[in-house]
């Protein structure tokens, strides 16, 4: 999984024992080793993550999902298909959840063909519905990974210069075939800016190695399910903004259910079921109305389809705001009766579980391991510097 | 066949109680600082008494209910309940359980113990966000170790004089996303003035916000309000919750606006195009005539 | 002549006479107002009423805690919502037959709601301080020997077991008083073996076994309870301590200073079934333990502490039963619903099959009782799964189905009408019963029909004006 190094050949550098890495414990059994791979992996990928970096914010996603023979296999439980669905559904709603105001697709590839599934939208429980529906495709003949890069690649270059672009391709086959050459179409993505990451179900291929170098992504061969899921939840956090990528003021409205004062709101039928077929419009009385050309949306965030301007409420931008202004890192010191309890979560330490504690920088307080997870996963605010009126204001001023 | 698995159970069966147990953190603001204190400080007492009150009451409503009190101060934040350290010995001195003896014990004891440590009359915010911060962090763990199969529903009752300030704004929203996730509820009892920030974090999770009319009565509001858990509320008839403005305010000039401009690096927001962002300095390119190109007619 | 003959065809309903289950809500249903009052005298039993009642009914108490003056019974009425108007009704039932609250009519004709007096003084006592302590919280030294949680609860699992395994006769056990068995016949649980004397368990006492712990000790209790006055001890006085202890702290330990004589024969009692510690009988001191504390939620005590015991009994979708026990009365349970394949040192394997439930049925044990024995015990491995519910549904709704093979059949009492002389006559008065929802059979070859018994005034009333109207010779004759 290392990146190779270019200077020597892989025949000159030493004998490598691959199968080292992963040791079993006492009982003979290897989840303890990938667990811990996969927390080393967690907090390397957290120091990385430092604040001030230019990231791509408003990100336009395609996930490729290889739907070929190869997906029927069942190293994953119960099969690599439903298995990927499965995480798939999470990610979305994850993927939303962090990125309020960016936009999914979803491509599948089966039978040498490229089909896409979804278009890119910004509505999760869409994309939810469609990958649900992936349990019944047939998953038949060989992927051809071109005409899916192609495919995604002729949307996103239609969008604005803002916009950052991105793949993410999961492959379950070893092989792909092709129409023409896939030199050509990494090419064009590498001059397009789009940023392409695999992930692999069986075993490393080059030209996802290619694909994932030449495009600024990144690749990586699953160790098994727990492991898949870390992978593809690394993609819910932005990526660093492309070299090309502009940056520029785009225009959103804030739309507002304010009815006026002393008036019943009106009966009115919402945008966004008009010409849904399963669930028609219906005549209700609150909603979002757009404050350009009112037209009315029953949720948020949407893009009006009247007017083109992008709705948004104010909480939907300050989800994104943690990965500009992360939670500053923990520095890991070995235990040694600094403090009796943890500072957030009052759990007291007992030297013998408790080997590792951590120290905030600001604030000096210090957390368990569990509360350092949580802070940085989830909280991304630091508890000791936000109850403490210097560091408070100290880290408030530096943002 | 299938139809009447369930047999003829009792009739009543289906308005007993359920076996979830609930845990309440509550947030009390006893900085002084807060308006409310510094016209009276003996509102503190007032507030002090009717918050064990209602936490007592809380712990009547089943066995299995779990609590936690927080004192916010003006320049940190505590659990006083179960606080740090050993637990107090006590015996029974009237006819109060005595589990509520202690809680009310504990209490006032480690409130009192931060009041007499902190004496700068400087005035100063009350940290709120944070204390929400570090009872989030509490409910994470007791969920932790929890018994696998236990239904635990937690919530946070946040009672404060404080004014809400902007400048925590971005720890506010980090906290509301992160209960919400978590199915923590957010309840908000105001004192003194209208909090629109926390009442966003209340709309955001579902918790009910109310802003008590006058300090008398102030028991009375939080057995009425606060005491029902999140899964009676439906049914009891509460006040019903206030439409939230969700509109942005603007980072140059803080007025609430309803179209504005988004910069796409760091996503602050303007009211009018400005050729160089504020906040990330970022410099963004002209548009061209004005006037976006429309997207979705372009492809085909 | 047409001839009503009169049969009862079947009166008693075969129903196996199961376990009796009440909780506290029920126990005190019965009891008159002035008993109840009684009790109301003392807090903790204000305070275990109160988390006895349904969660509405909570939220109404407290809210009019501190009103001195009656609510209209409209007000309370509005403060829950329309959709459940059937549960205020419910509650509403339950706070006036516990006389927590009584009608109290307001000036203008309105009837409203005001809570008992007793009861709200000392429910605000528990709540708010104030009044007397409890009698067993004279201050002590601190104990040289003190005991801990762990030391407790196997002290006192190894107590109740005694009690358990007394009733299914194994031999391991050192026996038990004879109060105590005097107190597992007077409650059904064992009965006298006409032949030799010796007692023996009842289909209610199988029924007992598989009752989780807390309930077990509730049921024993309410029959102690039951036989306490014969002792000449006072059943308020009782109760009131039993529900002290029941609101105790675990691991500490409480006095016995100014007990009455009768509460220290009670204590006696309580400490031999394992729900107080005593070094010694005259100790001066004592610790309740776990199963004490909180006798009468109903619920299972899954507590947030660490030290609960835990379940040890996996259940696959293959039937298949692991039990890792190594005592005997465990596995004695199991066996009375499973079909037992293996043994080892730590671990028991089953099989749940047709027959071995069949023959718990027949024991009269339900298959509610055998889904709840096997959740309750069921081992944490199970419940960390995704699925909501910790034993396999197919095991469960099989379990159900075999016990519903059982019941096809449904008794109702009726009357048999035959020996028509016409098939008019017949007709008409089979017409008759069917559209008044009377008819329960009939058979028209052979003019015989059944009629519900409470339907037979209706239909012999019609019959004879029928017969009377048609001015026919035929008269009504009843055998």
């Amino acid at each position: 999984m290392d990146e190779e190094d270019p200077k020597e050949y892989r025949w000159e550098t030493g004998y490598e024992k691959t199968w080292e890495v992963i040791q079993e414990d006492d009982d003979g059994f290897l989840e303890a080793s990938v667990a811990d791979i996969i927390q080393k992996s967690k907090r390397k990928r957290q120091a990385l993550k430092q604040g001030h970096a230019k990231l791509g914010m408003m990100r336009h996603l395609y996930i490729v999902i290889d739907c070929s023979d190869s997906m029927s296999g069942q190293d994953l439980k119960p099969t690599r298909l439903l298995c990927t669905v499965k995480l798939m559904e999470a990610f979305i709603e994850e993927f939303f959840d962090q990125n309020p105001i960016s936009q999914l697709g979803i491509i599948i590839m089966h039978n040498k063909r490229a089909e896409k599934i979804s278009e890119l939208a910004g509505n999760g429980r869409k994309h939810a519905k469609a990958v649900k529906a992936l349990n019944r495709t047939s998953l038949v003949g060989e992927p051809s990974l071109q005409n899916g890069l192609e495919l995604a690649l002729k949307s996103l270059k239609l969008l604005p210069s803002h916009a950052s672009r991105e793949i993410l391709v999961v492959m379950g086959s070893l092989t792909t075939c092709d129409p023409t050459d896939i030199n050509v179409t990494i090419e064009n993505l590498k001059t397009e800016g789009v940023r392409c990451c695999v992930i692999g179900l069986a075993a490393e291929v080059h030209v996802c190695r290619h694909l994932a170098n030449e495009t600024g992504g990144t690749y990586n061969v699953i160790l098994e399910d727990s492991h898949y899921k870390d992978l593809l939840f690394q993609n819910v956090d932005p990526p660093p903004a492309a070299v090309c990528l502009e940056s520029s003021l785009i225009k959103m409205g804030f739309p507002h259910q304010m009815a006026t004062e002393g008036t019943e709101d009106p009966l009115t039928m919402c945008m966004c079921h008009i010409d849904s077929a399963d669930e028609g419009s219906k005549l209700t009385t609150g909603g979002y109305y757009c404050p350009q050309c009112n037209s009315k949306y029953c949720e948020l965030p949407v893009e009006c389809r009247s007017c083109g301007l992008t709705l948004v409420s104010a909480p939907h931008l300050a989800r994104s705001y943690h990965h500009l202004f992360p939670a500053a890192n923990y520095k890991e010191l070995p235990y040694e009766h600094q403090s009796a309890i943890c500072f957030a979560c009052q759990k007291s330490f007992i030297a013998d579980n408790d080997k590792q504690v951590y120290e905030c920088n600001n604030c000096k307080k210090i957390f368990c391991t569990d509360c350092d997870m949580f802070i940085h996963d989830t909280l991304h605010t630091c508890p000791g510097c936000a109850t403490n009126l210097a560091t408070f204001q100290m880290s408030h001023s530096s943002q | 066949m299938m139809m009447d698995l369930e047999g003829s159970t009792e009739k009543s069966a289906d308005f007993t109680n359920t076996d979830e147990t609930s845990l309440l953190v509550i947030i009390m603001d006893s900085n002084p600082a807060q308006r409310i204190l510094r016209e009276n400080p003996h509102v503190l007492t007032q507030c002090v008494d009717s918050v064990i009150a209602f936490a007592n009451a809380h712990l009547m409503q089943k066995a299995q209910n779990k609590l936690a009190v927080m004192a916010c101060h003006s320049k940190l934040s505590e659990f006083i309940y179960p606080g740090p350290g050993k637990q107090l010995d006590v015996r029974q001195i009237d006819g109060q359980y005595e589990v509520f003896t202690l809680v009310e014990k504990t209490i006032k004891q480690n409130l009192a113990k931060i009041l007499t440590s902190e004496t700068s009359t400087v005035i100063t915010e009350s940290l709120l966000a944070g204390a929400i911060a570090m009872a989030l962090c509490y409910i994470h763990r007791i969920n932790r170790i929890k018994a696998p199969g236990l239904k635990l529903n937690s919530r946070i009752l946040v009672v404060t004089g404080s004014g809400d300030s902007a400048s925590q704004y971005m720890n506010y929203m980090n906290v509301f996303f992160t209960a919400q996730k978590q199915n923590v509820v957010i309840d908000v009892c105001a004192l003194d003035q209208h909090l629109s920030l926390l009442q966003q974090g209340c709309d955001i999770t579902s918790g009910m916000y109310l802003r008590v009319p006058q300090m008398q009565g102030l028991l009375q509001y939080l057995l009425w309000v606060f005491l029902p858990e999140p899964p009676i509320r439906q049914k009891l008839v509460l006040p019903p919750p206030v439409k939230v403005d969700y509109r942005a305010a603007c980072f140059c000039h803080r007025e609430l606006i309803d179209i504005g401009y988004v910069c796409s690096v760091c996503l602050s927001i303007f009211c009018k195009f400005s050729p160089i962002c504020t906040t990330c300095h970022t410099v963004f390119k002209i548009p061209s005539l004005g006037v976006k190109p429309k997207k979705k007619k372009l492809k085909i | 002549m047409a001839e009503t003959a009169e049969s009862s065809t079947n009166v008693t309903l075969i129903q196996p006479s199961n376990l009796e289950c009440k909780n506290l809500y029920d126990y005190l249903k019965t009891r008159s107002s002035a008993v109840l009052e009684k009790l109301y005298n003392h807090p903790t039993i204000c305070l275990a009423v109160y988390r006895e009642l349904p969660e509405l009914g909570r939220q109404y108490v407290i809210r009019i805690l501190f009103v001195e003056q009656p609510v209209p019974q409209a007000v309370v009425a509005s403060w829950g919502s329309q959709a459940y108007s059937k549960e205020h009704v419910y509650v509403s039932k339950v706070l006036t037959e516990l006389s927590v609250w009584l009608e109290s009519p307001i000036p203008g004709g309105l009837t409203g709601w005001i809570l008992s007096s007793t009861f709200k003084r000392n429910l605000k006592i528990a709540l708010l301080g104030g009044g007397k302590p409890w009698s067993m919280s004279s201050a002590l030294e601190v104990d040289s020997k003190a005991r801990d949680v762990s030391f407790l609860d196997s002290y006192s699992m190894e107590r109740w077991e005694c009690v358990l395994h007394y009733m299914v006769g194994s031999q391991q056990q050192e026996g038990i008083s004879a109060d105590a068995v005097r107190i597992l016949i007077h409650a059904g649980l064992m009965k006298c073996d006409d032949v030799d004397g010796s007692s023996v368990i009842t289909r209610q006492g199988f029924q007992f076994l598989l009752l989780d712990r807390q309930a077990q000790v509730w049921h024993f209790i309410l029959h102690y309870l039951d036989t306490v006055e014969n002792k000449g001890l006072d059943l308020a006085e009782c109760l009131t301590f039993l529900f002290q202890l029941s609101f105790s702290t675990l691991g500490k330990d409480y006095s016995t200073e100014g007990m009455s004589n009768g509460l220290l024969v009670f204590l006696q009692h309580l400490r031999e079934f394992g729900l107080v510690y005593q070094r010694k009988r005259k100790a001066g001191r004592f610790y309740p333990t776990r199963l004490a504390l909180n006798i009468t939620s109903s619920q299972s005590q899954a507590l947030l502490e660490e030290d609960t015991p835990k379940g040890y009994i996996v259940v696959e979708t293959n039937y298949r039963v692991y039990a890792y026990t190594d005592s005997n009365l465990q596995v004695a349970l199991l066996g009375l619903f499973t079909e037992l394949l293996y043994r080892f040192p730590n671990v028991i394997v089953g099989i749940l099959t047709r027959d071995s439930i069949r023959q718990a049925l027949k024991g009269g044990i339900t298959a509610e009782q055998i889904i709840g024995y096997l959740k309750q015990h069921v081992h944490p491995q199970m419940l960390r799964g995704e699925a909501k519910q910790p034993l396999p549904p197919t095991v469960v709704d099989q379990i159900k189905l075999w016990e519903l093979e059982r019941n096809r059949l449904t008794y109702s009492e009726g009357v048999l009408y035959g020996q028509f002389l016409s098939q008019n006559d017949f007709n008409v008065l089979r017409e008759f019963a069917h559209t008044n929802g009377h008819l329960i059979w009939c058979n028209r070859d052979k003019r015989t029909m059944v009629v519900s018994k409470a339907g037979h005034d209706d239909v012999k009333k019609f019959w004879k004006r029928y017969s009377k109207a048609n001015s026919s010779p035929h008269n009504l004759t009843e055998a």
